[in-house]
């Protein structure tokens, strides 16, 4: 669902890249406090509601925790943990959605054609037109966002609302939130006020606290505070994300040199020909001109 | 009544001993594949080719246009296993097919290294050349077990959420070198049969070679079959 407005910066499966910066837009975020987070699902419905997804059955897994993971037709989740810190119970929620990543590893994995782009604002979109279903962005991901839609056959993820944004709106989850634990504006304010509240966290005693804003995929356009930013797998986050390594390998060193290696076997045997020209037959059978060389 | 090409009988009969018969000589021909042979070969040819051309779009944009003659990339990638699985299943029955004529001979692990770059430069001793030569041999292993490989690797990617984060990595590695390493094999196979070694296709097309190509680039088997020197 690309959006005419929104220049694109990247495109998955493009020869030669995406011509933007016509337009000057700087990056927008999406800012996650879990400290103030009281998990009353607000976003999850408001998350369905403006995106016309319809109720999915809930899973019991044993917290509060709506379904294990994100699905096709549920994109934002909030997920349930509890940790013993320091004798007392930490009970920690987190808003799982798309981390938009600054450099998304589904949309390298992609083979498709605009099948992922990320706009000029740092949103990374599907469209779902041009995607194929392979599952290749669930293997580029590494916050297991990416999923796959069993009626359409085709991925589907949180689009930070690119239809509400483009028109100067908040997402319907940062909507929706009654306690002001999300927020949604330019990157550069939303990290100044991850600092602030974790600034704050601090002098109220969790020393650990930070903004979770990944560096090893670029930094994300949803950044997230966590009090106990020493443990982030405790929110389900990896401690330092990448595009997988097999990933990366593939699309920027094997695909090159198994294109040339295709394209020089083939030049090979031209130049073979050229070189050797034919074994042609000499003659007839019994003729001696007609015999294996020694 | 209207002229009727006079055919050469002896090449005729050629045709239809080819159907069931290999390794004999009729006229001036040898029979080199009978009809089985060759069915099995172009059917492992088609469905290869009908892979390469439905994955090559997937695997990067430069070959997006060879999805266009499916009907686009979607359809390639609905096709694409299934061609897959067609081209395993029928190299399956080919390695099972032609597994007794390739049976490695000592003297034949040369054909690695140095005995195939004298191959190519047409200066090798061919004189125990048989029906097959170890360069010949060496190939049909190499692409069976590169079949296998690209199976293996091919229904890891087709459900990716079975398997995990490793295991897919590595599949779409695999499949990749596989795959490349295949397409590099295959250029030279086809090659080496039809502009390199003249009156070659014919003996996947007929089924039959002449007795002169035989005994020039296959002596020893020119020798069995036909009892001379």
């Amino acid at each position: 669902m690309s959006v005419q407005s929104l220049e694109i910066r990247r495109s998955s499966a493009s020869v030669w890249g995406s011509p933007s910066g016509m337009r000057s837009v700087p990056t927008v975020a999406k800012y996650i406090d879990t400290s103030t987070c009281i998990g009353c699902k607000a976003c999850e419905v408001a998350c369905q509601e403006w995106n016309d997804l319809p109720p999915l059955s809930t899973q019991q897994v044993g917290t509060y925790q709506t379904m294990p993971t994100l699905d096709a037709g549920f994109w934002n989740l909030i997920r349930f943990d509890e940790r013993e810190v320091e004798g007392g119970l930490m009970w920690l929620m987190r808003k799982d959605q798309c981390m938009h990543c600054a450099e998304p590893g589904c949309l390298e994995a992609c083979p498709a054609p605009g099948a992922i782009v990320q706009y000029a604002n740092g949103i990374v979109d599907v469209n779902q037109d041009n995607c194929i279903g392979c599952g290749y962005c669930e293997t580029g991901c590494p916050f297991d966002v990416p999923k796959f839609h069993a009626k359409t056959g085709k991925m589907a993820k949180c689009t930070l609302c690119v239809d509400r944004s483009s028109v100067g709106l908040e997402p319907a989850c940062v909507k929706a939130c009654p306690t002001g634990c999300l927020h949604f504006g330019t990157k550069e304010d939303m990290v100044a006020l991850g600092s602030l509240r974790v600034d704050q966290l601090k002098k109220g005693g969790f020393t650990t606290a930070a903004l979770y804003d990944p560096q090893g995929v670029g930094g994300t356009s949803v950044v997230t505070v966590l009090a106990h930013a020493d443990h982030p797998e405790w929110y389900g986050l990896p401690r330092d994300p990448h595009v997988p390594l097999g990933v990366r390998f593939w699309k920027n060193i094997l695909r090159p040199v198994g294109l040339l290696a295709i394209a020089g076997a083939f030049v090979a045997a031209v130049g073979h020909y050229f070189n050797f020209g034919a074994k042609q037959v000499q003659g007839s059978a019994d003729s001696e001109t007609n015999l294996p060389q020694v | 009544m209207s002229a009727v090409p006079i055919r050469d009988r002896a090449l005729d009969d050629a045709v239809t001993v080819a159907r069931d018969r290999e390794d004999v000589a009729v006229g001036n021909e040898i029979v080199r594949h009978r009809l089985s042979s060759r069915l099995i070969h172009w059917s492992v040819a088609l469905s290869f080719f009908v892979s390469v051309l439905t994955g090559m779009p997937i695997w990067t944009p430069l070959f997006r246009w060879m999805a266009d003659l499916f009907g686009g990339l979607s359809v390639c990638r609905f096709i694409h296993p299934w061609a897959g699985i067609v081209f395993t299943v029928i190299s399956t029955v080919q390695f099972f097919h032609w597994l007794g004529d390739m049976k490695l001979e000592p003297n034949e692990k040369d054909w690695l290294g140095p005995r195939a770059w004298k191959y190519l430069k047409y200066q090798g001793d061919d004189s125990e050349v048989g029906k097959y030569n170890g360069g010949q041999k060496l190939f049909f292993f190499a692409v069976s077990l590169g079949a296998l490989g690209l199976l293996v690797s091919g229904v890891v990617m087709w459900y990716p959420l079975s398997f995990s984060q490793l295991v897919r990595e590595l599949s779409i590695l695999l499949h990749d070198v596989t795959f490349i390493l295949f397409s590099a094999a295959i250029i030279w196979h086809i090659y080496l049969g039809t502009a390199a070694e003249p009156g070659t296709f014919g003996s996947m097309v007929r089924g039959t070679v002449t007795k002169a190509w035989a005994r020039l680039h296959h002596p020893r088997w020119y020798r069995e079959v036909t009892g001379q020197k």
